[in-house]
């Protein structure tokens, strides 16, 4: 129901890069008809494709891995919190009790320390009950006129049927 | 060709109600020596986003053509950027790349592919159905009208001589003053029925 909450938040418009725990999200912003869906190839540009549809005057939202946050950070500073620009971030939080990989590890490690780092507000979303965080961090960014990144644990998007 | 020249060129053919992204350094000394006409967002750093941001107002604007200008340094730091947007039916972005082969505005250094290097080429390679490369004002003259005249997206890849930049001061207004301008002017536009 994770796009039920987008859609909720006035959000048409998805930029995606794929993980694991997004496979199901993202099938559903591909079949849905009422979705902009953008394959990305890289996640930055997620964060140019969402702050160009402000400009235009849509609401979009980057869905990715946290590991494509860390890699957005000079995007999301250039960008989005340089020119006051509004939208939201659902990631796969990675790398942490939840997750089974080593590799996995250094995004549960560093994500939320280099967002605090950045004045960025986040929120760890950690299971179905409280998705509707989603409606009240697009709220949040569009009043701050900054990015809300919302990180969800694997309990969080397992329910996303 | 210079810069300025092939800034002329687009000038030209845009209209009050086109759009334009404009990329930094000597692609926006250009255009803003040319003269803007419609509402026109000027690119800060980083570099390489001005693509995506480009097609995010694209699908945002779906009826209006938005026109990317791209420094060929900023684009080739983030040329899967392209796939992207070929992906997309962007119907109305359009990239001319201006083109001459090196960072003018820290220097002169050359870029890497340098004399070899064809974004044409590349852009065919990810899916663009229209992409070319024009050289000297008749040849890109012709090119920029069919590049308008075809639904996109679609990328004009015009080679330019290599020239110094000067220094691009940093102007009256900071980014977020520029972005609410930027925005305010759209509102204008379409309530103007424009």
């Amino acid at each position: 129901m994770i796009l039920e909450h987008l859609k909720r938040a006035g959000i048409d418009l998805v930029a995606s890069l794929p993980d694991q725990w997004l496979g199901e999200l993202i099938r559903q912003c591909e079949e849905d008809p009422a979705i902009t869906h953008v394959k990305l190839a890289r996640e930055d540009d997620g964060v140019g494709i969402c702050a160009g549809a402000f400009l235009g005057g849509r609401k979009a939202a980057l869905i990715c891995q946290n590991a494509g946050v860390l890699l957005s950070v000079n995007a999301l500073g250039g960008i989005a919190y340089h020119h006051q620009i509004p939208f939201v971030i659902v990631a796969a939080h990675r790398g942490h009790f939840d997750d089974g990989q080593y590799y996995q590890q250094y995004k549960g490690r560093l994500c939320e320390p280099v967002l605090e780092a950045m004045g960025l507000p986040h929120y760890v979303i950690e299971g179905p009950e409280q998705l509707s965080l989603i409606v009240d961090g697009a709220r949040e960014a569009f009043l701050k006129r900054m990015p809300v990144v919302l990180l969800l644990r694997k309990q969080a998007l397992a329910k996303s049927k | 060709m210079k810069r300025l020249a092939l800034a002329k060129l687009v000038r030209q053919v845009l209209k009050k109600d086109d759009l334009v992204v404009c990329g930094l350094g000597a692609t926006e000394a250009a255009f803003k020596e040319a003269g803007p006409v419609g509402p026109t967002y000027f690119a800060s750093d980083p570099m390489g986003l001005w693509p995506s941001i480009a097609l995010g107002l694209a699908l945002a604007q779906p009826k209006r053509r938005v026109t990317l200008l791209a420094g060929d340094g900023d684009l080739l730091m983030n040329l899967q950027v392209l796939a992207t947007i070929a992906s997309t039916p962007v119907k109305n972005l359009r990239i001319v790349v201006f083109h001459n082969r090196a960072y003018s505005s820290t220097g002169g250094q050359r870029l890497a592919g340098e004399n070899r290097l064809s974004f044409a080429t590349v852009a065919k390679g990810v899916g663009f159905d229209w992409a070319f490369e024009s050289k000297g004002e008749d040849e890109t003259r012709k090119r920029i009208d069919e590049l308008l005249a075809r639904p996109g997206p679609a990328l004009l890849d015009v080679h330019l001589e290599d020239e110094p930049c000067p220094p691009v001061p940093p102007g009256q207004w900071s980014q977020v003053e520029e972005r609410t301008l930027f925005m305010k002017a759209l509102q204008n536009l379409t309530h103007e029925g424009g």
